[in-house]
């Protein structure tokens, strides 16, 4: 990536009560891309998640936004940002409207027409001006949206977002993410416990465990290709298999094995001439949750960080 | 600020609370005022007989040789203030009257405006909504000090509403009565400044009214807690004196606001305590006030905000 990061976190570390919650955590985020954010419970991200909106300070290290530090300038930095922490909290007193004109007010520039906008892009036009402890839990998260986006910020973080989406309104709202990110160069921060919902929406996924980063790769990029193949009998092609030197696991009612795509129509060939009947030969892909579970060594809590 | 305010006061007006609250203070007004008014219709004897019928009474009540100096003093002040007012003709003025009533009502007042200033700031953070407020381009200080603000304004408001109606209420139920209110001073019937009363009065009040506003809003902002927060300031009000009571073997006793905030007791040169003068108690009223809000600013400067 040449384009310089939009969002930086240096050395971020954050210490509670002897406990460090964070380590020494450096992330960059670019415009247009959409990072993921995973790790099991309990394991930092929402302190990180707080740390990179202002709404707790740091121990050590510096959240930089579009260049400026978070903690140092922190009006300017956080007029860049839109931020949905959780779930959405509005003012359930009021009418969605007035929500969202309460926090236009707070913001340079935003003016009614933008507020019109807004509530189109995400599809309340009909219900927003009814008070909002009426709405469900997708309008709220819609609303929510809505407020993030107001000022066209250049960074989207987002804790949890499609927390009580139905199936079509995920659907959207990743379509919507997407389009932000793509059209308008927004840098987009999802964190999220969906994981096939990160697999579909992001480009990114950074990994923490424990307050650490564990990992940030690309999501798509198979290093090694791996293909599912099933064949009748089922000995026999595990026999040809060991035969020919591949890596293979026993999966459902075939195998995985780890081969490069220019061999397969001679293994096709093998198997034919071995007279071994062959159903199907497909890629196989890791899913994200494989990933997820082997860099984070199952599902258990985090353990606590006593230090 | 302005806007910030603007969103104080919207997020205000959409509670019923505070709706109930000005509902509140005006029945307190017009209830005693018609109770007052239809006794006095129900009455068939002139305020010649009246005024007759009580110098009988205290006459009556001088026989008794029990009597204290004090007491006797105030019966024969009242006796001359009936004698002279049958023989100038001079009838009690029923308006002002009124006016002094409702005057005591602005403990009311002083109660709605501290429920206001104890749940302004703890009320974000047991909805959730601080997330939201605390991540715009707008630093924590102005956030307190709009609502503080706006607080204020609140208080003045219901204060106006108060005395409005007061007048009002009692223009229309006692308005046009030519009399006057009399007291003894030295031996000698003179007329009293009614007006001038009240309104140093009012003045008066401020002082428990700001104390005890900028007491809820230290605990309503450092312990998030509006219940804690209006239980204490109703409690302190209530056993203030107490309180100092118990104290006043001490020195230390001159040093605590709760001995200083009810200024209403120089009205009357009965202070609390021997030996302060008013001075000297705004002085220790501002003292205190500049702690409460530099306790306050802190605590809300430096949090870091789990809500």
């Amino acid at each position: 990536m040449t384009t310089q990061p939009i969002v930086q976190l240096q050395n971020l570390s954050k210490t509670i009560g002897g406990k460090q919650l964070i380590q020494q955590l450096n992330i960059d985020l670019y415009p247009g891309q959409i990072t993921g954010f995973l790790g099991p419970n309990g394991a930092g991200k929402t302190t990180t998640i707080r740390m990179m909106t202002g709404l707790m300070n740091p121990t050590e290290g510096k959240v930089i936004i579009d260049g400026v530090s978070l903690q140092d300038k922190y009006e300017e930095a956080i007029s860049k940002v839109g931020v949905i922490v959780e779930n959405p909290e509005m003012y359930k007193f009021m009418t969605g409207y007035k929500n969202l004109l309460h926090f236009a007010r707070m913001h340079k520039n935003v003016t009614k027409e933008r507020i019109q906008e807004v509530v189109r892009q995400v599809g309340l036009e009909n219900r927003i001006h009814e008070k909002v402890s009426t709405y469900s839990l997708g309008m709220r998260q819609r609303l929510g949206l809505a407020q993030a986006l107001l000022h066209r910020p250049k960074f989207l973080i987002l804790d949890e977002p499609t927390n009580g989406l139905d199936p079509a309104g995920i659907r959207e709202f990743r379509m919507y993410l997407r389009k932000i990110a793509e059209e308008d160069g927004v840098s987009v921060f999802v964190s999220s416990h969906l994981l096939s919902e990160i697999e579909l929406m992001c480009d990114r996924v950074a990994v923490i465990q424990n307050g650490k980063l564990i990992d940030i790769r690309d999501i798509n990029v198979e290093t090694s290709s791996f293909y599912y193949i099933e064949a009748t009998p089922n000995d026999q092609a595990a026999a040809l298999l060991q035969k020919l030197d591949y890596n293979f696991v026993a999966e459902n009612n075939g195998y995985v094995l780890e081969i490069k795509k220019e061999d397969i129509p001679n293994l096709i060939a093998q198997f034919v001439q071995e007279g071994i009947q062959l159903f199907a030969v497909q890629p196989h892909q890791k899913t994200l949750e494989d990933q997820f579970l082997e860099m984070t060594g199952g599902g258990q809590i985090a353990e606590a960080n006593a230090k | 600020m302005l806007k910030l305010m603007q969103n104080e006061w919207m997020k205000l007006w959409h509670k019923k609370g505070t709706w109930t609250m000005v509902a509140l203070v005006v029945l307190f007004i017009i209830g005693p005022g018609i109770m007052l008014k239809y006794y006095e219709t129900k009455e068939d004897k002139t305020w010649q007989q009246l005024e007759q019928q009580s110098i009988d009474n205290y006459k009556e009540i001088l026989k008794d040789d029990n009597l204290s100096a004090e007491d006797k003093n105030h019966f024969e002040d009242q006796i001359a203030i009936s004698e002279y007012r049958l023989a100038n003709d001079v009838p009690s003025q029923d308006f002002a009257g009124f006016m002094s009533l409702t005057g005591g009502m602005l403990t009311l007042v002083t109660l709605f405006t501290v429920i206001v200033a104890a749940s302004i700031v703890s009320n974000e953070f047991s909805t959730g909504t601080i997330k939201m407020l605390l991540t715009r381009p707008v630093s924590r200080a102005k956030i307190l000090t709009s609502k503080l603000l706006t607080t204020f304004i609140f208080g003045l408001l219901l204060f106006v509403v108060n005395v409005g109606v007061s007048a009002l209420v009692g223009l229309i139920l006692f308005g046009g009565s030519t009399g006057a209110e009399l007291e003894v001073v030295n031996g000698q019937v003179v007329e009293k400044a009614v007006w001038n009363d009240l309104a140093y009065h009012y003045l008066l009040s401020g002082g428990d009214f700001v104390m005890s506003i900028l007491f809820a809003f230290l605990v309503g902002s450092v312990f998030r807690s509006s219940s804690l927060a209006i239980g204490l300031t109703i409690f302190l009000s209530f056993s203030g004196g107490m309180v100092v009571m118990f104290l006043s073997k001490f020195k230390i006793v001159k040093y605590i606001w709760l001995t200083h905030s009810d200024l209403t007791q120089y009205e009357h040169a009965s202070s609390i305590l021997d030996g302060i003068t008013m001075p000297f108690s705004l002085t220790i009223l501002a003292i205190y006030a500049v702690v409460f809000l530099v306790i306050s600013y802190m605590s809300f400067m430096k949090r870091d905000v789990t809500a």
